[in-house]
């Protein structure tokens, strides 16, 4: 599938083949709500914006090489505001809009004050301080959540209901994968644009790009900044699917959810984070309905551990970082040959 | 002024077991250059074997000797199976320690249940002291004596005796004492499982004092440990020693008089000392 490979690689390719590949798993895509049930829609509707969330931490893992041990405060920050908002000022358009330029306003804030203290250190000790200071931040948060229970019900969780147009499940689909494709669309913007290649530089020589003259504090600031707005959206998103907001969202656990979408894709390549989620939402899924059989499959995080140390072990590019790899190879025999 | 002095050694206590914790985290990162996540688990391990010894045996001593030696045998499976492939790749590390982090909690869950234990001080220290209106647990005092003893004896064990000297002689050259016949992966294994051990040690302590054992107690001491290491400066052994005691006395005193601000006040001062001193109170460099 050199076409796959291609598109994987933004390279352009217009293989006949490959647009007829596109178009009917578009078509695909597009009438899947209609052939089947509501728990597949549910289902997909997640991955898509879960994928989102997982995308945004790619920004910060895979492009500036940043491990936030904090990143589920954005996204649990953003269903949070949206729900309190809803519960609190009513389930209309105008409050969603409100709620979205909170939780924007929110994200950047937050992430900028996280990352001013994040990224002080340089080098060795820089990444672990950076982990340890953002997962102190992401407890904050929690803790947070658990103590104002008066607006986020603690751990019991706060239900709401939202706007009239997304109580539809089949709708709520189509926004999802709109919200999928534009978010996508805006982050591969950002990762090509300047920017990005400078985040990309400091990833994989931080003191190379400092020498170079960028202000690489200044550039990480950025990228944690708009992944979190774009975590945070996400949030919004899946406030609108779920309708429900607990303290989950806010621990460490959902920001390890979203690094394991992303190096179970593969980092560094943006879109493994959609086929990542896709694969742990689908095993989740599967293996939960192997509990039947036996009551270890309801373990599920025995095997979200088990998945996430083998991948960082055995498969560090991820499935389309493996994937590449092995077309590479496989392309560069065939000139040899 | 008796209110001082009960928070005074309810602090310093508090503190000798976030050094426990610290002082594993501390000696791995500044030996190993490790970052070890999996901590808290073994914090959790340790607890929940000590009361699970301690059921069946009814003997505080064995319960500890237990825990200990089960925080031992972790560390030495964790440090061959998935820290040694990674060594010299932080982010890696980070990674599995922490997907190893999720699997040991939830196994934990899994043998003993997601419920709280509750858990019996040993009755030899359940008692108090009373000097006028002073009341003084004994077992917080048992807590400050082991905290210091450990203290003395890591201290003693790096730099006076000839394993010490290995050790550091490890972290400067591991190619050149590895030439003198010296295996120096069995010395790094035993430094990391020497860590693991004094976390679940650090477990098997704090259970009695709480009372109970439960899977979420780690994440809340890895994190102290963490803002301990980074307070003290990363790698420096008495840095966590100095760490441990400040962040031990402010969670005494803040939980005493307000306690939702706890865990703020905790982060606050990490940031402010970032702030003021960004490589930390002791901070030095660490293997690289």
């Amino acid at each position: 599938m050199p076409m796959l490979t291609n598109i994987l690689r933004k390279k352009p390719a217009l293989s006949s083949g490959m647009l007829l590949f596109l178009g009917l798993f578009a078509v695909f895509i597009l009438i899947i709500p209609h052939i089947t049930g509501l728990t597949t829609i549910a289902l997909l509707s997640r991955i898509y914006i879960l994928a989102i969330f997982g995308m945004s931490y790619d920004i910060l893992r895979g492009y500036t090489g940043i491990i936030n041990l904090g990143h589920a405060l954005f996204f649990g920050g953003g269903t949070y505001i949206a729900g309190i908002m809803f519960s609190r000022m009513g389930a209309t358009l105008d409050i969603l809009l409100l709620a979205v330029l909170v939780s924007m306003a929110f994200a950047a804030v937050v992430a900028y004050i996280m990352g001013q203290f994040a990224f002080r250190g340089a080098g060795f000790t820089g990444v672990i301080a950076c982990a340890m200071i953002t997962l102190a931040f992401g407890e904050i948060g929690r803790h947070t959540a658990e103590t104002l229970r008066e607006y986020t019900q603690g751990a019991d969780g706060l239900t709401f209901r939202v706007p009239l147009m997304f109580q539809d499940r089949v709708m709520m689909y189509y926004y999802a994968l709109l919200f999928l494709i534009i978010m996508t669309l805006i982050l591969r913007r950002f990762v090509n644009s300047p920017t990005g290649r400078v985040l990309q530089a400091i990833r994989d020589n931080d003191q190379r790009a400092k020498f170079l003259g960028y202000d690489t504090k200044k550039y990480k600031l950025i990228a944690l900044v708009i992944a979190g707005m774009a975590s945070a959206a996400a949030g919004i998103m899946f406030a609108l699917l779920t309708r429900f907001a607990n303290t989950e969202l806010l621990t460490v656990q959902n920001t390890l959810n979203a690094l394991l979408y992303t190096i179970v894709g593969g980092t560094g390549t943006l879109y493994g984070a959609i086929f990542g989620t896709a694969f742990v939402q689908l095993a989740q899924n599967y293996l939960l309905e192997l509990r039947g059989i036996h009551e270890i499959f309801s373990r599920w995080l025995l095997f979200f551990g088990a998945i996430y140390v083998l991948v960082v072990l055995y498969m560090p590019k991820g499935l389309v970082g493996t994937y590449l790899q092995l077309a590479g190879k496989w392309q560069n025999r065939k000139k040899a040959a | 002024m008796h209110i001082f002095l009960m928070l005074l050694i309810n602090g310093l206590a508090e503190g000798a077991l976030i050094f426990l914790m610290a002082a594993g985290l501390s000696i791995i990162l500044g030996l190993l250059g490790v970052v070890n996540f999996t901590h808290g688990v073994l914090f959790i391990w340790g607890g929940y074997v000590s009361i699970w010894i301690f059921s069946m045996t009814g003997s505080f001593a064995i319960a500890i000797i237990a825990a200990v030696a089960a925080g031992f045998v972790m560390g030495l499976i964790f440090e061959r199976l998935f820290i040694r492939p990674v060594y010299g790749n932080v982010t890696a590390q980070i990674l599995i320690t922490l997907g190893l982090g999720v699997v040991f909690t939830d196994m934990a869950r899994l043998f003993w249940g997601p419920n709280p234990i509750p858990a019996a001080r040993p009755e030899f220290m359940d008692g108090t002291w009373v000097f006028g209106a002073v009341i003084i647990s004994q077992y917080r005092i048992f807590l400050i004596i082991i905290g210091i003893l450990v203290a003395i004896g890591i201290n003693y064990l790096v730099n006076r005796t000839k394993v010490g000297m290995v050790m550091r002689a490890g972290i400067q050259s591991p190619d050149m004492v590895q030439a003198l016949g010296i295996n120096i992966k069995v010395y790094f294994a035993g430094v990391f499982a020497g860590g693991a051990a004094l976390a679940a040690l650090g477990g098997a302590l704090y259970v009695p004092l709480v009372g109970s054992v439960w899977s979420g107690m780690g994440i809340n001491n890895q994190i102290l440990a963490f803002i301990v290491i980074i307070l003290g400066g990363m790698g420096s052994f008495y840095g966590s020693a100095v760490g441990s005691i400040i962040i031990g006395l402010t969670v005494a005193f803040v939980s005493w008089f307000y306690p939702p601000l706890t865990v703020y006040t905790t982060v606050l001062l990490l940031l402010l000392v970032l702030t003021l001193k960004p490589e930390g109170l002791f901070g030095m460099a660490v293997r690289n």
